[in-house]
């Protein structure tokens, strides 16, 4: 299959009135390894057709050949832009089928991390939503305060992006270093700055463009499978944390945002305040974290997962992650099927938000949607 | 089909389930429920479990058995109201894996998993308008994802010489 670039299209357009093909992707410095072909009549967009495929490496049948530690660094790469995220889902899914009860120290750990994942994720995203609006000044300052938090997973992890498995079956891979809760509280601090300062810029910038761009109503929300900040921007105050909670999360105090507007100015609001929450979890996290004294499990690194199925499910930056894990009583886990937000996002809900849009308008709604192809094609 | 929805408590939805299916359902420790059914009485216990509030498909999946010639499929389902994760498993016959789609249940969000399953394991969804190919490209082997495809000996079939000494310790 020859694909066509989006210049020939233009050239060889129809000419009847049927419009134009335009490809947004996969090249697109705003689109990630991943593509839309838009149909366009004058501004108006009358078709979309997602195309991915250009991320995917199997990750599930290579799990079928590998041992549990060596998933757990596997799944790093199944986001780049918040790998501590599915480190946890992978772990807690071979964690269940041992039955494994995990040290309440490495819990703690494990929920701080998620977190500053998902605060890290956030600010790519309002780093990535900037840019794609024009602003870069929003551009630099996001990831200018994203390598605070890069800096304290290369402390704790070895890794900046990839922390190698660090969350892994039977708890963490180490300890936090001398000084890790120092650094964490430190960090907080500049988020919140951070915050301060996106709020400054919002009314000139996000909501000129996003306010009644891409409206998502509940009922297409549900339809479409959308989950996470964008199913909360639509009205529905679901989240995994709070609905099934995992690790310590039922101790913690914290809210869920939603909003009802469901465009991608509310989307965006919700990240923003997601990011707040965040910050509040993981101080509570770090004023009750248990003492050092308690032994953290050893990873364990090899042995057969017991025979068993379980579906897990976790509450990640861009919403609901999953791990169907399989076991047949072997080293290597039987299936591993992984449900990420974004197949969901990228291909129903955006198809679904760009028809009718304008074209000017394409950026915003992508990036609303805060997608990453690298979990939707794994 | 949103009017005629109730939301189940998970005892009630265990006792229907039994009283009416004849199934077996399984609470974890996790709290999740399990519950197997012969392909003959899918559809039904899918519309049941749609109407009982399990407002979200999560994933729906396939696990390849080879050994018993059979594809499993598994049904991840959420209820908002009630908070109940459910999988509904029923094994196909791995020659003519046929099953009916879910969209008119779950609409596209079912419809993209079956799209992604139909490239990778070859099953066929019934009424599934748009099973074109997901991920890959120009591909015309078998089903990838399915147990008796070797991706080792393909990689090294389609990507490396034979007989080139640079490549050797991938043939050895």
């Amino acid at each position: 299959m020859s694909k066509v670039t989006g210049t020939e299209t233009m050239r060889e357009g129809n000419r009847a009135g049927d419009g134009f093909d335009l490809y947004f992707g996969p090249v697109h410095p705003g689109s990630g390894n991943f593509g839309v072909k838009l149909t366009v009549q004058g501004e108006e967009i009358v078709a979309a057709r997602a195309d991915p495929g250009y991320l995917h490496r199997g990750f599930e049948k290579l799990m079928e050949y590998r041992t549990p530690m060596q998933n757990a660094v596997l799944s790093d790469r199944l986001c780049i832009l918040e790998s501590l995220n599915w480190n946890l889902v992978h772990a807690e899914a071979v964690d269940r089928l041992h039955g494994t009860e995990i040290p309440e120290r490495a819990q703690y750990i494990r929920v701080i991390m998620a977190e500053l994942s998902r605060i890290q994720s956030h600010i790519i995203w309002y780093g990535v939503l900037s840019k794609a609006l024009g602003f870069d000044t929003g551009f630099m300052v996001a990831f200018g305060y994203r390598d605070y938090v890069l800096d304290l997973f290369e402390f704790v992890t070895g890794g900046r992006v990839y922390p190698a498995g660090y969350l892994c079956p039977g708890g963490v891979r180490r300890d936090f270093p001398d000084g890790t809760e120092k650094r964490i509280r430190d960090l907080l601090v500049k988020m919140e700055t951070m915050i301060r300062e996106f709020e400054a810029y919002n009314s000139k910038t996000i909501e000129a463009r996003c306010r009644g761009i891409g409206v998502l109503t509940l009922d297409d929300a549900l339809r479409l499978g959308a989950t996470g900040p964008v199913l909360r921007a639509s009205g529905l105050a679901a989240d995994v944390r709070r609905d099934s909670p995992y690790e310590i999360y039922d101790e913690l105090d914290f809210e869920v945002p939603t909003r009802e507007e469901g465009d991608a100015f509310a989307r965006s609001m919700i990240r923003q305040r997601e990011i707040e929450e965040s910050i509040k979890i993981i101080r509570q996290a770090l004023d009750r974290l248990p003492p050092e004294a308690v032994p953290l499990v050893k990873p364990r690194v090899s042995g057969k997962i017991p025979e068993g199925e379980v579906y897990v499910r976790n509450e990640i930056a861009r919403g609901e992650a999953a791990v169907y894990m399989r076991s047949i009583g072997e080293d290597q886990p039987y299936r591993c099927k992984i449900r990420g937000p974004d197949l969901l996002h990228m291909i129903p809900v955006l198809e679904h938000l760009l028809v009718g849009a304008e074209l000017a308008d394409v950026p915003a709604i992508y990036w609303s949607l805060n997608i990453c192809p690298a979990d939707m094609d794994r | 089909m949103g009017n005629r929805q109730r939301p189940v408590k998970r005892e009630e939805l265990l006792e229907t389930m039994e009283s009416r299916f004849g199934v077996e359902p399984r609470v974890a420790e996790d709290g999740t429920v399990w519950v197997s059914i012969d392909s003959e009485h899918l559809s039904a216990l899918l519309v049941f479990t749609k109407r009982g509030g399990f407002n979200h498909c999560s994933a729906i999946s396939v696990t390849d058995w080879p050994a018993d010639e059979a594809f499993e499929l598994t049904y991840h389902l959420w209820s908002y109201e009630e908070k109940v994760l459910l999988t509904v498993k029923s094994r196909i016959d791995r020659q003519e894996a046929t099953v009916n789609s879910a969209i008119p249940l779950w609409g596209p969000s079912a419809g993209i998993h079956e799209r992604e399953l139909h490239e990778l394991f070859g099953v066929e969804f019934l009424g599934n308008p748009d099973l074109v190919p997901l991920f890959l490209e120009s591909w015309d082997g078998p089903p990838p994802f399915r147990k008796d495809f070797d991706w080792r000996a393909y990689v090294r079939e389609a990507f490396y010489e034979e007989g080139n000494p640079h490549e050797q310790s991938y043939w050895d």
